[in-house]
């Protein structure tokens, strides 16, 4: 068996398999529509399970391509013949294949690892149940397409495959509308695209999903290694069964995946022996970074009567909205990371976070513009506010900061000091100069 | 040098490798080999006749493709149709279809090793029956060549290596020397002989020269019968001088296969 299991690694199609799809995979995550994965490791898994889009399909195509090799090279005849029973006969292959699926699904994620390495600290458990289920739907996918090589053994069966296999992960969506529980369950992209910095996926979700996929692949194999039409028949059992129980288990609601938020991933983590600087547990990597620009804006707001002592990253989330703890004397600051996973902008660091002075409560539709919020925190730091020259509001800002700094000291001074009491009561029309437009 | 089985060394049980008795099968609707009575032992058996005749249909129900349709059919003593479990038969049965498939990417040494472990032969004794095998038709300086690689009279060897890897006692050969120059039909008959000294061997040809250097029995059907069996000096005996043919054998196939054919319009 050993033996054997090294013949069908070399001469099987599970290299080529495994390389193909560890390439689509990896390119996808750099260059499909951006990196998505930037904040964390949970973000990677999650893209990663998004580009099984491509890979579940190839990996269908490549088990069926392998699956028509007996009948495509005439050895049914002869291999008819020998003693050993067809399920014997199938398990290298078997082996080969769900191994190759599995090792190229890790490099992928090795591959968008590399990326993270130097910022992501916080792995949290979830990731390892969304990865794992990514690789059992690889697995599911190539014993599926094994099995239906064998049964279709035609040239046009592996990309037919692999158009259908894409169809049908697209169509799932819609023909589950208004249940996405149910598209959940069948489709292992399904919320999967653009998580938020704090996103998790359920551990009942990827249970249902784990169960779904399990049983797939299980019929998958008893399928391809069957002998008789009668095993055939059996061998869709465990997929109804599998079906039945994954639709169980998966929490029948709205934006399952969407709408969850990872509490720890959200929790203040404070640099040490300076407890002002807090970012959320995700972004804690990005403490060095960012910790220069929070103090300089520790020393301006110090200028501040009443003004905040401390920065923290605001970690609000909007599906569902969840805001981050309210305190006056705390700036919030929200934080984005680049492509590049540093932050997004780190000349922007400081004079957002004095902004945060500006902002006012959670939930307040008053707040002064962020174009006077930004005026305001530039006046404090004494620099012009930077023009990014396609953001309106920063445009504003400049135009302000001008008007602001025409004025003498004092009177500059009283009307910043008004603009954060303002902001705080969320007192409705508020901004610099009397006009909110 | 290998270990000898026990099984190896245990005294046959049963009087015939092959046995039919008014052995029905079809090749698909049409009944291609029709009440034939045959019985086999150790030694090279020559299997001719006309296209048509039933011959690769006999060899593939000899090699449990295809189930009698009919009659009785015992391989080493086991009787094969209906529910039996073939999977002991098989272990002793070597098999060289006419159309012989073999996986392109596979080196001969792999394929022949993986065709070893398809008939389920002990892994201690894999490697050294595969080096054997592939020594014994002649391939040892192709063993890792990839199968695509090989020309058609290679092929056949390899395919004959896979046939006789596991030392099999009932060895089926459909058109062996298909693809194979002058020289190496002269090595295969050599060949033949070495096998045919402990197991029974089945050689499908339409070369009856071959049959006559190298079998010692002579099996000629038609119609999906055995209308002849005897040695090669048998088969000679039967032609004359006024029959088709450049050589002795050859008029005795034509005068036999004329005789018949005058009786079985």
């Amino acid at each position: 068996m050993t033996h054997v299991l090294g013949i069908e690694l070399r001469r099987s199609a599970a290299i080529g398999s495994a390389l193909i799809l560890a390439v689509v995979g990896a390119l996808a995550l750099y260059f499909a529509e951006g990196i998505a994965f930037t904040d964390g490791w949970m973000q990677l898994a999650m893209s990663q399970r998004l580009f099984l889009a491509l890979l579940w399909p190839l990996a269908l195509a490549a088990g069926a391509w392998q699956g028509r090799r007996e009948h495509r090279w005439k050895v049914t005849e002869l291999f008819a013949t020998t003693p050993r029973p067809v399920a014997q006969r199938m398990r290298p292959v078997i082996l080969v294949m769900a191994a190759a699926v599995t090792v190229a699904y890790l490099v992928m994620g090795l591959a968008g690892g590399a990326w993270l390495i130097g910022t992501a600290d916080y792995l949290p458990a979830p990731f390892f149940a969304v990865t794992a289920v990514g690789v059992l739907a690889l697995v599911a996918a190539v014993w599926l397409g094994l099995a239906i090589g064998r049964l279709l053994p035609w040239l046009i069966t592996a990309p037919a495959l692999a158009i259908a296999g894409l169809g049908l992960l697209l169509t799932i969506p819609g023909a589950t509308r208004p249940r996405g529980w149910l598209a959940l369950v069948f489709s292992p992209i399904y919320e999967m695209n653009m998580p938020d910095a704090f996103a998790t996926v359920p551990g009942r979700v990827s249970a249902a999903q784990a169960i779904w996929l399990l049983a797939l692949a299980v019929t998958g194999v008893l399928l391809y290694a069957a002998a008789t039409w009668r095993l055939r028949v059996a061998a869709l059992l465990p997929v109804l069964l599998g079906a039945a129980l994954a639709i169980t288990v998966m929490p029948h609601g709205k934006r399952v995946v969407t709408g969850a938020i990872d509490p720890v991933a959200k929790e203040l983590v404070c640099a040490d022996q300076e407890p002002a600087v807090c970012l959320s547990r995700v972004h804690a990597g990005l403490m060095p970074e960012f910790l220069p620009s929070a103090r300089q804006a520790l020393t301006v707001l110090a200028a501040l009567p009443g003004g905040p002592t401390r920065v923290h990253e605001d970690t609000t989330t909007y599906v569902p909205t969840r805001y981050a703890p309210w305190d006056p004397g705390v700036a919030l600051v929200r934080l984005d990371t680049g492509q590049d996973t540093h932050l997004a902008d780190p000349e922007l660091a400081l004079g957002d976070a004095v902004a945060g002075a500006f902002t006012g409560p959670p939930g307040c539709e008053d707040a002064p513009p962020l174009g006077d919020q930004l005026a305001a925190a530039y006046w404090l730091i004494g620099t012009e506010p930077p023009a990014d020259g396609n953001g309106a509001e920063r445009d504003r800002a400049v135009d302000v900061w001008h008007r602001l700094k025409a004025l003498p000291g004092s009177e500059a001074q009283a009307k910043v000091v008004a603009l954060r009491a303002a902001a705080l009561k969320c007192t409705p029309g508020t901004a610099l100069f009397g006009d909110a437009s | 040098m290998r270990t000898v089985t026990a099984a190896e060394t245990a005294p046959r049980t049963y009087p015939w490798a092959v046995h039919a008795d008014g052995l029905q099968v079809r090749a698909g609707r049409h009944m291609a080999v029709d009440g034939l009575d045959l019985a086999l032992n150790v030694g090279v058996h020559g299997l001719l006749g006309p296209n048509g005749a039933g011959k690769t249909t006999l060899m593939r129900a000899l090699a449990t493709v295809l189930k009698p349709a009919g009659g009785q059919l015992s391989l080493l003593g086991e009787q094969v149709g209906g529910r039996a479990d073939l999977r002991k038969v098989r272990r002793g049965l070597g098999y060289l279809p006419q159309q012989f498939g073999f996986y392109p990417r596979f080196t001969v040494r792999e394929f022949v090793e993986y065709m070893a472990w398809l008939k389920e032969m002990p892994k201690t004794a894999v490697a050294g029956a595969t080096q054997r095998a592939i020594e014994r038709v002649g391939l040892a300086d192709k063993a890792d060549a990839r199968m695509k690689t090989l020309s058609g009279g290679m092929l056949r060897r390899a395919g004959i290596a896979q046939a006789v890897v596991n030392d099999p006692e009932v060895l089926l050969l459909d058109e062996p020397t298909v693809g194979l120059d002058p020289e190496q039909r002269l090595d295969f008959r050599e060949l033949l002989r070495d096998l045919g000294a402990d197991s029974c061997v089945l050689v499908s040809t339409h070369l009856v020269e071959d049959v006559v250097a190298a079998c010692g029995d002579v099996v000629m059907m038609n119609q999906g019968r055995v209308l002849f069996q005897g040695t090669p000096a048998d088969l000679i005996a039967q032609g004359g001088d006024g029959d088709a043919g450049d050589s002795p054998a050859e008029r005795g196939y034509s005068a036999l296969l004329r005789r018949h054919r005058a009786v079985n319009p």
